[in-house]
């Protein structure tokens, strides 16, 4: 079994592994299931924040970034994780620094003072992608690997911005309408529902979440809106800051405008280890804000 | 530059040497840093405000992405720097997929906040992603709660990151030292608080 395991560098990012655990467990255990071994990149940090971090330097997001990567090229593995804002600075700036030779020798001065350097020797996945792409798993893989199907369940998709977009500087294709994702939500048994305006941000991005919360939830709550509309009885998502904003800020929307919704926030990969037969508990979906009691409910 | 350059057509030039139709304010260099930091031909930019109508944050403040194209190419560093709704992009990137001339006014955005950055124009909660990420190596560092929820699903209390490794926190220190990052964040943050 182990011969046929494809390994990666598993980077973890920031929310998933200390607020948001469930996501890294399941991660870790339901790749397994598709012959996907997630390695630990030890000492890698903040991949650092896009949006928060590169608005204040660029350059030192380029460089923190890289060192991330230099973790991995020094394992000789492709980094795979679970977070479009980890894959925003983690697979742009291995993009960036492998195409731009001025930017790779100033971020290479910097990396010198701390005896690194990079190389562009490896890539860097979404697992998402490795799950839907036939190479390395593929959609039918997905399916089989299900035991325990989420039939009667509507699930809603959010595709997050900076796995798709910009989309000229990706590989994903339409950014309007993708299906591909919801795709992936089929394979597990569930109905998988479209709602208005599916691919608006979630408002958490670009330190907008701690600049002005009130605004940065009322894109949320445009989106939870649109998710009401059509009956959704959970959302899920790639990206653990989109789940803190829908989840936790579902709490913050209540107190800040006095409307509730209690609608469960899932990343993929929880949903995927509940749909390979992983209990609630071993998933931590009690710490989830929102309860997602109603949502396993459902499930026939 | 219009003051200097002379059209041979009095109409014309009596039009250009009325400050209504300029303004002193205007700095081409910041058009070229903008340019340089973004990595997009800001200059490219014919106003059509596809931009701002893909944009989640217009509809619910003055923040328009189009305004702040123009005074890009306007070279409009003060007015562009000072605006608080500089920080209201949640760098969706919907413009940029939109954009028919092919730029990237999200880019345009950071390029500027970069800008401001260096005239100590920035507000408190990225100065403390920084700090955090100084001294912790995590931008969202673990905490008790979370430690327990981790150990009862048999992970480590602590993430294999520079929680468990701290011995990779300075290498990360000196990068940020190396562009004096954390100083400058510091420096402003105790500023703020006379």
């Amino acid at each position: 079994m182990a011969g046929n395991m494809r390994q990666y560098a598993f980077f973890l990012g920031c929310i998933a592994p200390n607020r948001y655990p469930g996501c890294e467990a399941a991660a870790i255990k339901t790749s397994a299931k598709l012959g996907i071994e997630l390695l630990p990149l030890k000492g890698a940090g903040c991949c650092p924040a896009p949006g928060a971090f590169g608005a204040i330097d660029l350059k030192v997001w380029y460089a923190l970034a890289a060192r991330n990567i230099v973790l991995a090229e020094e394992m000789k593995m492709d980094i795979t994780l679970i977070c479009n804002g980890c894959y925003k600075s983690i697979w742009e700036v291995n993009h960036i620094l492998k195409h731009n030779d001025e930017l790779r020798d100033g971020v290479n001065e910097v990396l010198a003072e701390v005896d690194m350097e990079f190389k562009g020797s490896i890539d860097v996945w979404h697992l998402i992608e490795l799950y839907y792409d036939k190479k390395v798993c593929g959609v039918e893989k997905v399916r089989d690997s299900v035991v325990r199907p989420l039939t009667g369940t509507k699930i809603a998709a959010h595709y997050g911005c900076h796995l798709l977009k910009p989309k000229k500087e990706r590989h994903f294709g339409d950014t309007d309408n993708p299906m591909w994702f919801e795709e992936l939500i089929e394979a597990l048994g569930a109905e998988s529902v479209q709602y208005r305006n599916k691919m608006q941000c979630c408002g958490a991005g670009g330190g907008v979440r701690g600049y002005d919360l009130t605004h940065s939830l009322d894109i949320t709550n445009e989106k939870l809106i649109n998710l009401e509309e059509v009956g959704a009885d959970a959302l899920t998502e790639v990206c653990p800051f989109c789940q803190l904003q829908y989840d936790r800020g579902q709490v913050e929307i209540e107190e800040k405008f006095g409307k509730k919704y209690g609608l469960p926030v899932l990343h993929y990969n929880e949903l995927l280890g509940l749909a390979q037969g992983m209990t609630p508990q071993e998933l931590a979906l009690d710490l989830h804000a929102i309860d997602c009691t109603p949502f396993l409910e459902k499930i026939r | 530059m219009a003051k200097v350059k002379e059209y041979g057509n009095a109409e014309l030039e009596e039009k250009l040497r009325d400050t209504s139709y300029y303004t002193d304010d205007s700095n081409p260099q910041f058009l070229e840093d903008v340019k340089k930091i973004s990595r997009t031909a800001a200059n490219m930019c014919f106003q059509c405000g596809t931009c701002t109508g893909s944009c989640p944050s217009a509809p619910r403040s003055s923040y328009r992405i189009r305004l702040f194209m123009r005074k890009g190419v306007l070279g409009l560093e003060k007015e562009a720097l000072n605006d608080p709704d500089l920080w209201l992009c949640t760098t969706c990137y919907s413009c940029t997929d939109r954009c028919p001339r092919d730029l990237a006014p999200t880019d345009v955005i950071m390029a500027m906040r970069n800008l401001a950055f260096k005239f100590d124009i920035v507000p408190r909660n990225f100065l403390k992603t920084v700090q955090l990420i100084y001294n912790s190596g995590h931008g969202v560092p673990n905490n008790d709660v979370n430690r327990a929820a981790r150990v009862k699903l048999g992970l480590p209390a602590d993430p294999p990151t520079t929680h468990s490794y701290p011995e990779f926190i300075p290498g990360i220190q000196k990068i940020m030292d190396f562009y004096k990052m954390k100083e400058n964040a510091d420096r402003i943050l105790s500023e703020g608080e006379h």
